[in-house]
């Protein structure tokens, strides 16, 4: 299912990401993810979550195929050059391969961003602002992923501050306040 | 051990992409040397007695301005952050950046040793100045493993520059004193047969360093972030 939490600054939808994220710790309760607790037993939590984030934790330094070879091996996966490309071709940078990150635009960064993100093959997606930086092609490339990653069996939160292109994507709506969930709507936009 | 070379080899291919970065600290180094050779004035063997002192005082200075540098690139776009999040053994991303600062530490010792023979008129041979640059890799080797450790949890503050030397100059008084020692009983003669003595407290701090800051290094990025 994809989540779409919904609220105005301040009201604690970045800090639910990060700590689904296994960023931080709930200052009170538990959380658990996949049936694992978060305080406790974050690796192999992170196995299955990725984040796409305001900070898209970029190298300047590297090129954007380095970027995606240095992540995969991270994650334990060794990627063929061939399926670099095609991470690279899907969200439209396969020309800018080997240019360095410190000379992309901001949308090309998150481009480069969700590239990295869909390599992973997380079961948990979490999308803070994804639209933010991004043209509409980019725009509609984030709503088909969601819808295809969601066919697929994955679950995506995403806050977002875009109802238009937030609303037709999502299964659910989550409302937040200052911390708390005071709304809930299911197959608000779909 | 994938996980620790693939950081090893980001760290190494990001630190040559910014070469400009390890030629400002060697040149950093290089004046260190030039400046105490001034203050100590002229007297020839004044300056080489003071050499081992002034070798290791250049080593600590010109690592401060290393390991503050080398956790710039990890907080610019959170960076590190997003390592953190990945499923990578905290210990692997320690040792990782801590083989990385040591290596460039490591490689300016040739150069400031070469430098030291030339500035403060040492009469050596090349088996001496191997020597001196043998110690010169383990006392860098000793402030690699503290310096990144306090690195990482100074790296956050607006006060790095200050707080990285204060947090870690009294930590590795240790290897300062064994490294200054034995290089000292490098160059003057060995009659009492104490190198070894000074060698083996240089590498026990250096082992004690590794092992300690490899498992403390969670609590300093962990949470933090």
């Amino acid at each position: 299912m994809a989540v779409w939490l919904k609220g105005p600054n301040g009201s604690g939808k970045t800090t639910l990401l990060r700590m689904l994220a296994t960023l931080s710790t709930p200052s009170c309760g538990t959380l658990e993810i996949f049936g694992l607790d978060v305080g406790r037993q974050r690796e192999a939590i992170r196995h299955g979550v990725s984040l796409v984030s305001h900070s898209l934790y970029l190298y300047p330094g590297l090129t954007a195929r380095e970027t995606l070879v240095l992540w995969g091996r991270l994650g334990g996966v060794v990627l063929e050059p061939e399926s670099v490309v095609a991470a690279l071709d899907v969200v439209g940078l396969a020309d800018v391969g080997d240019r360095r990150v410190g000379g992309f635009s901001a949308g090309m960064r998150k481009r480069l961003a969700l590239a990295r993100a869909r390599i992973e093959s997380p079961r948990l997606l979490l999308l803070d602002e994804p639209f933010s930086a991004l043209d509409d092609s980019g725009c509609r490339l984030v709503q088909s992923w969601v819808r295809e990653f969601v066919e697929q069996g994955g679950t995506v939160m995403l806050a977002s501050h875009d109802p238009e292109r937030a609303t037709p994507i999502c299964d659910w709506r989550v409302d937040l306040a200052a911390g708390q969930i005071v709304g809930l709507d299911r197959g608000a936009g779909r | 051990m994938s996980s620790l070379l693939a950081l090893l080899s980001k760290d190494l291919l990001l630190e040559w992409r910014e070469r400009a970065r390890s030629l400002s600290v060697l040149l950093f180094a290089v004046v260190t040397l030039l400046l105490f050779s001034f203050a100590l004035g002229p007297d020839v063997e004044t300056l080489r007695e003071a050499t081992p002192g002034v070798l290791v005082l250049a080593l600590l200075l010109s690592s401060t301005l290393a390991l503050n540098e080398s956790f710039r690139l990890e907080r610019e776009d959170r960076a590190l952050e997003g390592l953190v999040m990945r499923p990578v053994s905290l210990t692997a991303l320690f040792y990782a950046k801590a083989s990385a600062n040591a290596l460039l530490l490591t490689f300016l010792g040739p150069v400031v040793v070469a430098l030291a023979v030339v500035f403060y008129s040492l009469e050596i041979d090349v088996a001496t100045m191997t020597r001196l640059v043998g110690l010169w890799c383990l006392g860098a080797a000793g402030l690699a493993a503290p310096g990144t450790l306090y690195a990482a949890m100074t790296s956050r503050l607006k006060s790095q520059d200050v707080a990285l030397p204060l947090l870690l100059f009294p930590l590795v008084v240790p290897v300062l004193l064994a490294s200054v020692k034995a290089m000292g009983l490098v160059l003057t003669g060995d009659a009492m047969n104490q190198l070894r003595s000074w060698l083996t407290l240089l590498l026990a701090f250096d082992i004690i360093y590794w092992s300690v800051c490899g498992l403390l290094f969670r609590f300093a990025v962990e949470e933090g972030e």
